[in-house]
């Protein structure tokens, strides 16, 4: 993964392309679609940036693939592992419903 | 060939590092994957309460909330590309337009900050509070807005303040460029995370 580095036009480039993922984000939120489809676009999005930025903007993609593998699988499991709350939040809604 | 972080007659002691990097720049790589955990943890209870509630308030209009949301977002990310530069011209030695970048990046860093403390007083003076919900909906959206967006925006404070440091030690000589490059990352993080605030907590809660 360890490369040559890209010049501030790339820069540039890829700041434009965050800016459109943003504006994308806004266009999606003023269909007020329903909560659950646009709760699942935007995360896409908001990975797809952080991908970007973690990759470009913070030169991981240019750094040893050894730094890469230590540092991003650990964090996508702890992620994951955060995500196993959803059935009680559900739960608990429908706590509240029966009250 | 090795990066030795201490001068050169420690040289002998220091183990090359297994990442091919400078310890400062690992160090800060760990120091991100950990506040990275840190708010996702507060993310994650944010969408918790929300969807445990029955009654989750919604508060913000297109205008001027919305928009005002967006500004700053196009700031933060314009202040990533200001880093970059300033990044670029330490690997080049110029210490002048490193001082300058830095200089762009910490006023961009600044009128976030402001424009974000104007949004905090506004919603405070329309009777928002940490458990005060003036639209009478449940009272949890203060806490957890307040939350993130407070510890968002305290990244991004000391932030500004470690970019001064790093462009005074410069400047002066007393710093590398490793050193504005490991503050860049730690920049580049706070950009990151507003990229998860911003549609999390503004977009998901628009009228």
């Amino acid at each position: 993964m360890a490369n040559q580095e890209p010049g501030m036009k790339f820069n540039v480039a890829i700041w434009v392309g965050l800016l459109v993922i943003v504006a994308i984000e806004t266009v999606i939120a003023l269909q007020h679609p329903p909560a659950r489809t646009l709760l699942v676009s935007l995360l896409c999005l908001a990975f797809l940036e952080a991908a970007i930025g973690v990759l470009y903007f913070m030169h991981l993609k240019y750094e040893s693939a050894k730094l890469f593998w230590s540092l991003i699988p650990i964090l996508l499991f702890v992620l994951f592992m955060m995500d196993h709350v959803w059935a009680d939040a559900y739960r608990m809604a429908r706590m509240s419903l029966l009250k | 060939m090795s990066e030795a972080t201490v001068g050169e007659g420690h040289a002998a002691l220091i183990e090359s590092s297994p990442y091919g990097i400078q310890s400062k720049k690992l160090a800060m790589w760990l120091f991100i994957v950990s506040d990275a955990c840190t708010f996702a943890a507060l993310l994650v209870g944010y969408g918790f309460l929300r969807i445990g509630s029955l009654n989750w308030t919604k508060p913000f209009d297109f205008s001027p909330s919305i928009i005002n949301a967006l500004v700053m977002t196009v700031i933060l990310l314009t202040s990533s590309l200001t880093m970059l530069a300033a990044v670029g011209a330490a690997k080049a030695g110029n210490r002048p337009r490193v001082f300058r970048w830095l200089g762009f990046t910490m006023l961009l860093g600044a009128i976030f900050a402001a424009m974000h403390l104007r949004e905090w007083f506004k919603l405070f003076s329309e009777g928002w509070g940490l458990q005060a919900n003036p639209m009478g909906g449940d009272p949890q959206f203060g806490a957890t807005f307040f939350g993130v967006t407070g510890l968002h925006l305290l990244h991004v404070v000391s932030g500004v303040v470690a970019l001064a440091v790093i462009a005074l030690g410069y400047s002066s000589k007393r710093l590398d460029a490793n050193h504005v490059e490991t503050a860049g990352l730690y920049w580049h993080f706070v950009d990151i995370v507003w990229m998860f605030v911003f549609p999390l907590l503004y977009l998901m809660n628009m009228r």
